[in-house]
């Protein structure tokens, strides 16, 4: 693989991340190529030492996801940091998809519920004095109140709850992928001195 | 079973102990001198055997995690060049990690050696 081609496919790898990151990182390979060149290498032996470009960018990508989630704690940023994770493999999708499903879905039901609960809270105390509410109107006032207090504290656990299964599938697949094999051979060909088999 | 089991293992405790060690080693050589990507994935590849390219996504890391920071150093020839150093955190997770590598490697040591022994007996 000639320089050119390694940083191409470095590039296409890294589509999707700010131009100012993604332009950082291939400054850095870059670099890399020309300190090997200085050093007496060919571009193809830097290229063969320097790995899969498109597994690198993977990595890359995937932490640079992660990395956002932890500055922004904000559904976009979850939802880039969770299918970065994804994209390395690291976590069995066919595994871990329904049960992730069935957790969002039960999540984004509750919200569902805690909105409606806040809105019927709302109603209670705006309507409710003037519609005859069993217990006068004070007390339509304060159930309102409750209830809409009560949709806030709901929706306050939703979001912790949240943030907390993020956190954690982001900690099990960076876990996983740290330890995972192709990451650290430089192609698929094995590496001479673990096995023996020349290339 | 038994021996498709011995082939395999071996590869993959190598494999996955270089990529977990991987950081510490990083953390070792920049607490002796301040040093760039380059020099630093030469210097682990001729010593572990890892693809140079690894180096990249875990500065990247440790530099988010705030065990490192880069500084820029004009250089003779080219555009100046990216140097990495360790920060206090960068320093503490050094002597935390190295204290969890040396018990883990006297654990094993003394397990592995217990088995030559008793396998010498036999």
């Amino acid at each position: 693989m000639t320089r050119a081609e390694f940083i191409d496919r470095l590039k296409e790898g890294l589509v999707g991340l700010p131009t100012a990151t993604a332009n950082d990182i291939i400054a850095d390979y870059q670099t890399h190529f020309d300190d090997g060149i200085a050093a007496g290498r060919t571009e193809a032996e830097v290229a063969t030492a320097l790995g899969d470009p498109i597994r690198l960018a993977r990595e890359l990508k995937a932490e640079a996801g992660i990395q956002r989630w932890h500055q922004e704690k904000n559904p976009s940023a979850a939802a880039a940091a969770v299918f970065a994770v994804l994209g390395l493999g690291a976590l069995d999708i066919l595994i871990l998809l329904p049960l992730l499903m069935g957790v969002v879905g039960t999540v984004f039901g509750f919200f569902i519920a805690a909105i409606a609960l806040f809105i019927c809270g709302g109603v209670i105390m705006v309507a409710g004095p003037f519609a005859g509410f069993p217990g006068g109107p004070f007390a339509a006032i304060l159930m309102g109140l409750g209830l809409m207090a009560g949709a806030v504290f709901i929706g306050a656990l939703l979001a912790i709850f949240t943030i907390w299964l993020v956190n954690g599938v982001v900690w099990f697949a960076r876990l996983h992928y740290r330890l995972l094999k192709p990451a650290l051979e430089s192609s698929p060909v094995q590496s001479t001195s673990t096995s023996g088999v020349s290339a | 079973m038994d021996i498709n089991r011995r082939a395999e293992v071996p590869e993959t405790i190598e494999i996955q102990l270089k990529k977990g060690v991987l950081g510490l080693c990083v953390l070792a050589l920049l607490n002796r001198a301040d040093s760039y990507a380059y020099e630093i994935a030469s210097r682990l590849s001729d010593a572990i055997d890892m693809g140079e390219g690894t180096i990249y996504p875990l500065m990247r890391r440790m530099q988010s995690d705030g065990q490192v920071e880069t500084y820029l150093v004009e250089s003779s020839a080219g555009p100046s060049r990216k140097y990495y150093r360790l920060t206090e955190a960068g320093r503490g997770a050094l002597a935390a990690q190295t204290a969890e590598w040396s018990a883990f490697t006297k654990a094993v040591d003394a397990i592995v050696a217990n088995d030559a022994d008793q396998g010498a007996a036999q």
